[in-house]
């Protein structure tokens, strides 16, 4: 049994489903994303999760105990929103000691455990300071330690980057990361971001339009996307129309480009001769064979180039299809002017045919 | 051209639109510049000078005869001050009934997010506000006078007497029933923007803190609409205290506060100068709340921003 499990869980406004039948189940200690575009249902889960509303149908489950009609005070579940919503009318020890009021500890021990929060979060000695003086770090730091002060069970984030710049970003990533897994707390993490699901989770649900298409470890969802929808959602990716020329069981080829090409099948009913999508990330594709009797996948022409600093990303036209490639600027790799000659290699299990 | 030309170049182009933007700006607001001056800055500013003047009955233009005296009476004189502190005590009254009345239903519309029910309750609350003051009052009359509805249905449940009423007009409590009546619209439509501005994410993050929904309120929503508790209820104040036509109706002219001296000194003595000089009073107490209101007012959205 999961620590905290979603059965059937339908919400609906007004006439909208924002999320329907949701199954799923999160493990003790993982950290879990939800990811998806917005309005995809990722914030309404996790609102319904915290007891902000209230499921349509469906029951959400913790340790095994329902918790659906449980109020928000209740649940034992720490939230840090998007915008922090740290109280302004308070300091930053009020703020952090909120939780503590609300559970009638006394003033020594508020004190202490006040003072540990603010030590873990790195913001020891900025008890006075009000929401106005404090940097974005600092707010979702504070915003953090106001939750995490508690002991929560489950701990629930709210896109808690996407009001950082994109340094900021980077750094509260792993610090996030890191106090996750030095607390072992299960936290569920919303977000539109991809590159923040894929360095940070443990699992990855990605949502779509109020359904999960897709539940899986990063690796899993980046490098086996069940549909076309996660492969463009979830990084780069060249997804070109194809036709599935030979499928024996997870494997087969598709014609792609006017070319055959090996590619393993995202769907285990795919058959010959089906209308597929052939997706090869941008990064796997090399311009340069490995060794001498590498036989290239497909032939074209540089389009153009686009200098990115760390690579090179070069527009392929290939039989009328455009590919994007991405080569590491590194001196002893050719680089190419538009129109040159190309040729295009990957290794065989790289290709992916997708329904 | 050289480089520094060009640059002054394109700044004048691109300061010449500004420039005149801000004369457009002044020229949108000539009309009420002159309205205000007109009939406003010119009346008060003659009010202050005729209060300067010695008081002369039936005079009524402005003279250079300069003098304290209107004052120094206004000062000496129990009964004005009486009546300033029965002004201000007013003031004070109906701006506290106001609050405990109107913050609930502020409250409620600012927290229905559906937009028909939101605009249904506020046009609920402006419809009182849609006819004027003196019809508002004569209804209030016919329920509170002492044959009115109040004192029947009083009489019918046999609270009191057949032949006894209870006063609940033309005293103190009529002038405050009538007052509040005519203040809550002012008072809910500020803290209706006040509460409506606080981030619903900070009741939300209280909740999950473990705080119930009384004490998420108590805790978070009441302390930070206090911006508008003060600013509505200094609004009121100074709406309430310069209100002659309340306290005239539902006072009958037995609640002596100031507008009502004014009044008497005015139309029934002809003593223009000494009335000035209340009116001035008056209009200083209120000007005071006023100023405190865009004080408050200034501060609560400068610490949000």
């Amino acid at each position: 049994m999961s620590f905290v499990e979603f059965r059937g869980v339908t919400k609906t406004f007004g006439r909208a489903p924002a999320v329907e039948q949701l199954d799923v189940g999160i493990a003790q200690g993982e950290f879990f994303s939800l990811l998806g575009p917005s309005g995809c249902g990722k914030s309404t889960t996790l609102r319904m999760l915290a007891g902000f509303i209230a499921p349509s149908t469906g029951s959400i489950h913790v340790q095994g105990r329902d918790i659906t009609h449980l109020p928000p005070e209740k649940r034992d579940i720490g939230i840090v929103f998007q915008n922090y919503a740290i109280f302004p009318h308070m300091n930053v020890f009020d703020n952090i000691a909120f939780g503590l009021v609300e559970r009638g500890e006394d003033a020594a021990t508020i004190r202490r455990k006040v003072g540990a929060a603010l030590e873990q979060v790195g913001l020891s000695g900025y008890d006075e300071r009000f929401e106005r003086e404090l940097s974005g770090g600092q707010k979702q730091r504070v915003a953090l330690a106001r939750v995490l002060v508690i002991e929560p069970h489950i701990l629930l984030l709210d896109e808690p980057l996407s009001a950082l710049d994109k340094k900021m970003r980077e750094e509260m990533k792993f610090w996030i990361k890191s106090i996750q897994h030095s607390i072992g707390i299960t936290t569920i993490y919303v977000t539109h971001d991809q590159s923040e699901a894929l360095t940070m989770s443990d699992r990855i649900a990605v949502m779509d339009r109020g359904r999960v298409l897709q539940i899986g470890s990063p690796v899993e969802i980046y490098e086996q996307p069940r549909s076309r929808f996660i492969a463009e959602f979830i990084g780069e990716s060249n997804l070109l129309p194809g036709r599935l020329a030979r499928a024996d069981g997870t494997t087969g080829a598709v014609e792609v480009a006017g070319a055959q090409v090996p590619a393993r099948l995202a769907q285990p009913g795919l058959s010959t001769g089906a209308e597929v999508a052939f997706l090869i990330r941008p990064e796997q594709i090399r311009l340069e064979p490995w060794s001498a009797d590498e036989a290239p996948m497909l032939t074209g022409k540089v389009a153009d180039e686009t200098y990115q600093g760390a690579l090179r990303r070069y527009r392929i036209d290939a039989a009328g299809q455009h590919l994007t490639v991405e080569v590491p600027n590194r001196p002893e790799l050719a680089q190419l002017p538009p129109g040159a000659d190309v040729q295009l290699y990957w290794r065989p299990e790289s290709g992916l045919a997708l329904a | 051209m050289t480089e520094a030309t060009a640059a002054r170049a394109t700044g004048a182009r691109l300061a010449a639109p500004a420039l005149s933007r801000a004369r457009l700006t002044w020229l949108l607001v000539v009309p009420l510049l002159v309205f205000l001056t007109v009939f406003f800055v010119i009346p008060v500013g003659l009010l202050f000078a005729t209060s300067l003047n010695p008081q002369t009955i039936g005079q009524v233009t402005v003279t250079s005869d300069l003098t304290l005296d209107n004052y120094l009476r206004f000062f000496s004189r129990s009964n004005y001050l009486l009546a300033t502190g029965r002004s201000v005590a007013l003031g004070a009254i109906v701006a506290a009934v106001t609050l405990v009345v109107a913050y609930p239903m502020a409250f409620v519309i600012a927290k229905t997010a559906h937009p028909g029910r939101n605009t249904a309750l506020l046009i609920l609350v402006l419809a009182a506000m849609q006819l004027d003051m003196v019809i508002r009052l004569y209804g209030m009359m016919v329920i509170l006078g002492d044959e009115g509805l109040v004192n029947q249905m009083l009489r019918g449940i046999g609270l009191i007497g057949a032949e006894s009423s209870v006063q609940l007009m033309y005293n103190f409590l009529g002038v405050v029933l009538g007052l509040v009546q005519f203040a809550l619209p002012f008072m809910i439509l500020t803290l209706v923007g006040v509460i409506r501005g606080i981030d619903p994410s900070l009741e939300e993050a209280a909740r999950s803190l473990g705080a119930s929904r009384r004490r998420a309120f108590f805790r978070v929503t009441l302390p930070m609409s206090l911006p508008g508790i003060l600013s509505g209820s200094l609004l009121v104040f100074a709406l309430s205290i310069s209100s002659y036509i309340v306290p005239a109706l539902m006072g009958g002219f037995r609640v002596g506060v100031l507008p009502i001296h004014i009044f008497q000194q005015v139309a029934e003595g002809a003593r223009f100068q000494f009335g000035a000089t209340i009116a001035v009073i008056l209009f200083l107490l209120s000007a005071g709340a006023v100023a405190i209101y865009l004080r408050v007012g200034a501060r609560a959205s400068g610490g949000r921003a």
